[in-house]
């Protein structure tokens, strides 16, 4: 199935496709726009002109509990109150499902589970939020936002003040999420190893603008590293290994 | 399936604390309405109180327990739970931990508008609390107008809050200067006063508080809502800018209702929350009852104190919060370094 967004945003003009089911980054250096076209996207901010349209249907006709239940944002900025237990925060992915004072049900409670238990944080359910640490907190709101169960989720830099360990932690789950429940993943990432690494469609911005879009391999090039990037660096393919990595122009 | 079990204990060990914490405060609230009752002026014991409300017994024992002491407790506890309410959904919508009616001004815009009318206007002061309410909407409005820009933001309507909050102030100290030959009724008004309530204040004050104490509770979810940030609340599908309007709207009906009874009392709004935050957390479902609760015991017990602690003179309760609640904010804010986690 294929969604269609075709707009045109604050961002001067841009054109993009994203699949449900599949990976797709969006990377850029910074302020070109990234996070501007993952919030538009996902109507956390308005644009000014053209439309976002999910299956065929603008984004503006749908209600806001309606949208929340086919889309999942989680921004860069969130926080949640230190003596929140992580099965609640969790539990909050069902309020788009909820009226005003209905309770979790016996379905909402195996939901925020199996959320728990594709992120790996089954074992912190009750553990509260200041016992955890940074990475596990980064895994435990990426399953309030599964818990919406939406078609398509949305990272806004999912690994920012992460160490590599914790990052790769994060990535190698969006990816296991990607392939064992289906759900589409559009992240705004800095790292391109880690787009180059997961991504099945990769859209980069320069300026405002969709510089060049499509798989991994194809979009990340010396050429677009010197323009967008002003870096030199070479794709270099490692025997044993089937995706290239970028090995940047030493530094001096 | 081992879980199951486990997560079932967890969860009544919180309810079990909750409703510890609640059992503890209601009897609290009991045993402060009793002493509350006995003490003062002349003394009784809890049998004479007791046999005064229940039984027709000693004339003067009765009128001073039935129509002086009871409804000051029973104002008290109201007008506290109303300011604790008000002061809990300001936090939430502001996030932030300084936000109470009583500092961002919206009780400085009911207590100018009814100084206004008590000074200038005395005849209209039959309708003292329409116009409280009316300036406390006023100057909440104006604090959304100031901090309005694309969204309203926490900080922006927090330091307008201020900017209007010293304003209000600066005219309502002006008109007192302007009319110092006229001033006890309006003392005792800015500084938050129980005294000489009688049923009538208390019918009042129950309506607006059982009105807004009720609206606070729709709140819940929203409030919860907020605390993850605005564009997760937004995620969640929640209309973040109508709901901080509707919040701050409740609580400032919350404080206006409480000024035009017992004009300013400040701090119960601001410490209140901060003390159930911490027997409780931050789960607004629990959090809010809890806030009532210990509002009212807050309140009870200063205006207890205000009224004992030197015999023949009575202290405003609004200067026993003042006094004891400043240092004690204070406390508390050395104690307690972290407020939100991410």
């Amino acid at each position: 199935m294929q969604i269609g967004y075709g707009d045109h945003v604050v961002v001067d003009d841009l054109d993009i496709c994203i699949s449900k089911n599949k990976i797709t980054s969006i990377i850029g250096p910074n302020g070109s726009g990234k996070s501007t076209v993952l919030k538009s996207l996902t109507r956390l901010l308005r644009y000014q002109k053209g439309t976002v349209s999910i299956d065929g249907r603008d984004l503006r006709d749908f209600g806001p509990k309606e949208l929340a239940r086919r889309v999942g944002v989680l921004p860069q900025i969130h926080s949640a109150p230190a003596d929140f237990r992580v099965k609640e925060l969790v539990g909050y992915g069902r309020m788009p499902y909820q009226g005003l004072f209905s309770r979790l049900t016996p379905e909402d409670e195996r939901i925020v589970e199996n959320a728990l238990k594709a992120t790996g944080t089954y074992h912190l359910r009750d553990k509260s939020i200041h016992e955890i640490s940074g990475g596990e907190t980064q895994r435990v709101w990426i399953a309030t936002v599964l818990t919406q169960q939406p078609e398509i989720l949305f990272l806004d830099e999912p690994t920012t003040y992460l160490d590599i360990g914790h990052q790769l932690e994060t990535m190698r789950m969006v990816k296991k999420l990607n392939q064992e429940t289906g759900v589409g993943v559009v992240m705004v990432l800095h790292d391109l190893s880690h787009a180059l690494e997961v991504s099945d469609h990769i859209v980069v911005i320069k300026d405002g603008k969709k510089y060049s879009e499509g798989p991994p391999c194809e979009v990340i090039t010396s050429k677009m590293l010197r323009e967008v990037y002003h870096v030199s660096g070479t794709i270099v393919h490692i025997p044993g290994r089937t995706k290239p990595v970028i090995a940047f122009g030493e530094l001096g | 399936m081992s879980a199951k079990p486990l997560k079932k204990n967890q969860g009544s060990v919180g309810i079990l604390k909750v409703s510890m914490v609640w059992t503890i405060l209601i009897a609290l609230l009991a045993v402060l309405a009793v002493a509350s009752m006995a003490i003062g002026s002349a003394g009784y014991s809890f049998r004479e109180i007791l046999s005064a409300i229940f039984l027709d017994t000693d004339a003067t024992t009765r009128v001073v327990v039935l129509s002086l002491r009871l409804p000051r407790v029973i104002l008290a506890i109201l007008i506290g739970a109303a300011l604790a309410a008000g002061g809990a959904l300001l936090q939430a919508v502001m996030r932030n931990p300084l936000a109470d009616p009583g500092t961002i001004g919206v009780s400085a815009g009911a207590g100018t508008a009814a100084i206004t009318v008590l000074l200038i206007f005395p005849n209209l002061s039959l309708s003292l609390p329409l116009f409280a309410f009316v300036g406390a909407s006023l100057a909440c409005v104006l604090i959304y107008i100031m901090a309005w820009k694309g969204g309203v933001d926490p900080v922006r309507i927090i330091l307008s809050g201020v900017a209007i909050n010293s304003v209000l102030s600066g005219y309502n100290s002006l008109l007192q200067l302007l009319n110092s030959d006229n001033l006890s009724g309006v003392l005792s008004f800015m500084n938050g006063s129980l005294s000489g309530m009688s049923w009538v204040h208390v019918r009042t004050m129950a309506v607006y508080a059982v009105v807004g104490l009720g609206l606070s509770l729709l709140c819940i979810r929203h409030a919860n809502a907020l605390q993850l940030g605005d564009e997760m609340a937004k995620n969640l599908g929640i209309r973040v800018n109508a709901s901080r309007i509707c919040l701050s709207a409740v609580s400032a009906f919350l404080a206006a209702s409480t000024v035009s009874v017992a004009g300013m009392i400040g701090f119960v709004g601001l410490v209140v929350p901060h003390i159930a935050r911490m027997l409780i957390g931050s789960d607004y479902k629990v959090l809010l009852p809890t806030s009532i609760l210990l509002g009212g015991v807050t309140l009870l017990l200063a205006d207890t104190v205000g009224r004992t602690i030197i015999p023949g003179l009575e202290i405003p309760v609004g200067i026993v919060m003042s006094v004891a609640g400043g240092p004690f904010f204070l406390y508390m804010l050395r104690k307690r370094g972290k407020f939100n986690g991410s």
